[in-house]
């Protein structure tokens, strides 16, 4: 869900989205960096995300990651039930309080 | 796919690269050394070997790679040893093979539905004898069920013709059908050309014939201007009106029938009375009708069941006989499901053929369990690979699967050679079947038969590598790395070639119990020598005088007799064993019946000197002569077994016998001849003068001669020529010896020994390879211990004698289980046997004897080479 958060932002390469992980998680989730790729495949191979090849910012060729239309709707069931859950749990803590 | 995966793999390698590249960049813009940087970057990414593993997971499911990389590596290791390529693709294929031809003949048989419009609505309206003989219902009985059985549409009857018919010149024997008018509605079927027969061929005489779509291809190459051509049967000319669609031939699988004639045409054909058209008494015609829509056949029947008790009761009422009475009332009807055609085929072949379809299945069994122990031996000389596997993190369930894949492409192999094996074997035993006559069985393979082979090459891959691959599951790291043997699959050995000695002992009593039924059956008393007799029939392509059937059937004899080398010529209505003579009741000059008590005799009409070519001792009187013809005295010879019944001791000469308000005087007595077939029992048969018989039929007697030496066929060109100068319209047919003739009879009988002595041949076969190599392998296994006994003063005889008692050790419990397993399976052929019980000592002696016999000998060479071992390099062995 992270990875497609971070891909539907714009497209981007595997690099950026380590970079990104790192930043946004304030270095909470310690990856290897690696392992992104597998589950950057998979995700593209569930239609999901969508990859081209295309000149990076430092001006190499580099695989670009976005989000498919498929990706943007599971994204939004997502974050809807990590919503629901959250608050669910949320409301736990107070009410147990 | 290969190249595609070459392609996603460098794309992710330079994908990869580029992460590296930027993250050592950003390293070195803090300020670090590059190659540091480098060295920290690979650090924070991880193993890559690990996760490009892991990515080709997700492009490519785990099983499937490991599927294929089994496959490739099966072939690989297979290629490396053709000998036992060879031999486990050859035993499967002979296993295959034959269960595969043995399910087309009885798909062909059974399975396969007729060719026409919604063959399950078929049924055949049958009447059933209490010895369930006879099927065929009389032309009023035929009626009476049409016209008065609510749940059925439309019915037909039918009689299978054999006729020689001319055709633009040319004489040619063809097979044909008698149908009443309403066959090819019923059966739903529409004409290739011209039109079939209706409703309106049953009014009158109608000479008209439809020819079958293959006759069509074959005489006039589907030329159009075949309907309309006209063709002699006989002494009437039909017209050909239509074709048949392809792909049709009879109702009865296995026959064929060329041409289709209005069954009220039969009696002009074969120039008979209309008798069988009013008597309901005589049982020709085959029935079958089509349920309306939604009536099942178990209510036909019941409905059937009660409109005949009716019918039945009524005729029974009209017979005067007691026990013809007693008869009559016994028989019933019954409506039996006939998508796949009339039953006479089934009938016939279903016993051989289900007892045919256990062997091969145990001849498959065999052949797995062979398989099994050959892949056994190969898994135990590939142990330290299995165990080196093991010590890289193989499972135990990726190592299965590894010898799964092995037996897969053998079984798959198996089933390809297997496949076209079958062609070839059911092919011959077809022509077995056919028994000399033609029999048009389709055996090309339909989705019944690939199914079937399929299913079975996947249970031979399951049974044959699921041992070793459970088996190499079971075994050992350590000790097999350190070359230790282990003993777990010698165990498992040991019991494979147990089973495969238990199913050979089982094949061996089979075809035992068949060939001394066979032996049996020819050493039986038949009364009479067949040996140098010559045999044959007579046809009529033209109309000859009525007038001169008497005259024609005495030059036909006279004519024999002058043939050189003759030394009796007879004729015969019926010819014991291959012929079965008609009944009549009768009534015995001083004999009364007891209520109830079989009134009926057997009656053959012979030509003088019959009882000389059969030599069937005269025991009393005299034979026939010319002067016993028509319009002299009715006279008879009867058989010992008819004395005995009706006179006692006393002499029966002189005596009368009245049979249909003729009485005959009883001139002979001769002794008995067994009639129907090998195994039927003496009767109680009467003979009559054919002269004195009710008119002329020269087509109706068999032509027979004692021939003096040498080959009894060699009278056939002469009589063949001298035929036609009898009379124009005259041929000879069916010219064969008696011996062949009884073949004929004992046709099922000799398919099961063949094939049963084949397969049990087979069985031995295979069982000593078993032994053989498992002997082999112990021998060269215990070749240290051998060493050391003959060091310590062990004789030649006494290893050959410790090889061979192992051999023992196996045979026993092989040869016991066998015993129990056919014990329990013979049971079920019980009525294919003669002479022998399914349990017969002698023949379960024979196949123990044989089995014994055969395995010792495959024992010996091992012995033998474990005999010649020198003590010294047994010991330094290894």
């Amino acid at each position: 869900m992270l990875v497609l958060k971070i891909v539907a932002l714009e497209p981007v390469h595997g690099y950026g989205i380590a970079q990104r992980i790192q930043q946004i998680s304030r270095d909470v989730l310690q990856v290897q960096q690696g392992s992104l790729y597998p589950a950057l495949h998979r995700l593209e191979k569930r239609g999901w995300l969508k990859a081209d090849w295309r000149e990076s910012e430092t001006g190499r060729e580099a695989k670009f990651y976005s989000l498919t239309r498929v990706g943007r709707k599971q994204l939004e069931a997502e974050t809807e039930n990590w919503d629901r859950l959250a608050g669910a749990v949320a409301l736990i803590m107070k009410t147990a309080e | 796919m290969f190249f595609r995966k070459k392609q996603s793999e460098r794309q992710f390698d330079s994908e990869v690269q580029y992460h590296l590249d930027r993250a050592a960049q950003s390293y070195i813009a803090q300020g670090m050394d590059p190659q540091e940087a480098h060295r920290r970057a690979r650090l924070e990414f991880g193993g890559a070997a690990q996760i490009q593993e892991d990515l080709r997971d997700v492009h490519h499911p785990r099983w499937l790679a490991d599927l294929r990389q089994d496959l490739v590596y099966a072939v690989r290791t297979l290629r490396r040893s053709p000998g036992f390529l060879i031999s486990a693709v050859a035993t499967l294929a002979l296993g295959i093979g034959a269960n595969t031809a043995i399910f087309s003949l009885i798909d062909a048989v059974m399975l396969r539905p007729l060719p026409v419009r919604d063959p399950s609505g078929l049924v055949q309206l049958a009447r059933f004898t209490d010895t369930g003989g006879s099927r065929n219902v009389s032309y009023p009985l035929f009626e009476y069920f049409r016209d008065h059985l609510s749940s059925i549409s439309g019915a037909f009857a039918e009689m299978p013709l054999v006729n020689t018919i001319t055709l633009g010149g040319v004489e040619e024997n063809v097979y044909g059908d008698a149908v009443s008018g309403e066959y090819y509605s019923v059966l739903g079927l529409a004409p290739a050309a011209g039109r079939l027969l209706g409703p309106q061929d049953d009014a009158g005489p109608s000479p008209v014939a439809v020819i079958s779509y293959a006759y069509w291809k074959r005489r006039f190459g589907l030329d159009p201007a075949a309907i309309g051509k006209t063709f002699v049967a006989d002494r009437t000319v039909l017209t050909i009106v239509g074709v048949e669609p392809p792909g049709f031939s009879s109702i009865a699988h296995g026959r064929t029938s060329d041409f289709t004639v209005p069954l009220f045409m039969t009696e002009q054909i074969n120039g008979g009375s209309a008798a069988w058209r009013q008597r309901w008494d005589f049982n020709l015609l085959a029935m079958m009708a089509r349920l309306k829509p939604g009536v099942t056949v178990t209510r036909a029947n019941a409905e059937l069941e009660a409109l005949f008790d009716g019918w039945r009761n009524d005729k029974a009422a009209t017979l005067s006989g007691d026990f013809l009475r007693k008869q009559l009332l016994k028989e019933r009807a019954a409506a039996l499901p006939a998508a796949a055609g009339l039953n006479g085929l089934r009938n016939e072949f279903f016993e051989p053929l289900a007892v045919l379809m256990c062997i091969v299945a145990l001849v498959l069994l065999l052949a797995c369990a062979n398989l099994s122990g050959l892949l056994l031996a190969r898994a135990s000389s590939r142990q330290r690979e299995v165990s080196i596997r093991r010590a890289l993190g193989a499972g135990n369930g990726r190592l299965a699967r590894q010898f799964l894949a092995e037996s897969m492409l053998l079984a798959a192999l198996g089933a390809i050679v297997g496949f076209a094996l079958a062609q070839w074997f059911s092919r011959a035993l077809i022509a077995m079947m056919a028994n000399g006559d033609q029999l048009d069985l389709s055996v090309s393979p339909d989705w019944r038969i690939l199914a079937f082979t399929g299913a079975i090459s996947l249970l031979a891959c399951v049974a044959a590598g699921l041992a070793p691959g459970l088996n190499a599951g079971r075994s050992n790291v350590n000790p097999a790395l350190k070359q230790v043997r282990s003993g777990g699959h010698r165990r498992l050995g040991r019991a494979l070639v147990v089973a495969q000695l238990c199913i050979s002992m089982t094949l061996l009593i089979g075809a035992s119990l068949f060939i001394r039924t066979l032996v049996k059956l020819y050493s039986v008393d038949t009364g009479i020598r067949t040996e140098g007799v010559f045999m044959f029939n007579i046809n009529t392509k033209a109309p000859f005088p009525r007038a001169r059937a008497l005259a024609i059937q005495t030059a036909i004899v006279d004519r024999l007799q002058s043939m050189p080398g003759v030394l009796y010529a007879s004729a015969a209505a019926n010819l014991p064993i291959s012929g079965s003579p008609w009944t009549q009741s009768v009534q015995v000059e001083s004999y009364d019946f007891r209520p109830g008590e079989d009134d009926t005799v057997a009656f053959n009409a012979v030509a003088p000197k019959f009882f000389a070519v059969t030599a069937l001792p005269l025991l009393l009187g005299r034979d026939f002569n010319e002067r016993d013809a028509a319009g002299s005295k009715p006279v008879a010879i009867v058989s010992q077994s008819f004395v005995r019944s009706f006179f006692g001791g006393q002499s029966p000469l002189g005596r009368h016998v009245t049979s249909a308000n003729v009485a005959y005087e009883i001139v002979g007595v001769v002794g008995d001849a067994k009639y129907g077939s090998l195994r039927a029992a003496m009767q109680k048969t009467m003979y009559i003068p054919w002269m004195q018989r009710e008119g002329g039929r020269p087509t109706g007697y068999d032509y027979f001669a004692r021939i003096a030496g040498g080959d009894p066929m060699r009278v056939a060109p002469a009589m063949e020529r001298a035929i036609p100068e009898i009379d124009s319209a005259l041929r000879l047919r069916l010219p064969r010896t008696y011996a062949d003739a009884i073949d004929q009879s004992t046709l099922n009988e000799r398919m099961m020994a063949t094939l049963g002595g084949f397969f049990g041949l087979l069985a031995l076969m295979v069982a000593c390879l078993g032994i053989f190599g498992i002997m082999a392998f112990q021998v060269s296994r215990r070749i240290n211990e051998l060493g050391v006994r003959m060091a310590l003063g062990a004789t030649r005889v006494n290893i050959v004698a410790l090889v061979l008692r192992e051999v023992a050790m196996l045979l026993i419990p092989g040869c016991a289980a066998g015993c129990i397993a056919a014990a329990c399976l013979t049971r079920f052929a019980k009525s294919m046997l003669f002479g022998v019980t399914p349990t017969d000592p002698i023949a379960f002696a024979l196949a123990a004897c044989a089995l014994a016999a055969a395995t010792l000998a495959a024992g010996f060479l091992p012995a033998l080479r474990a005999s010649r071992i020198h003590p010294m390099t047994a010991l330094r062995h290894e």
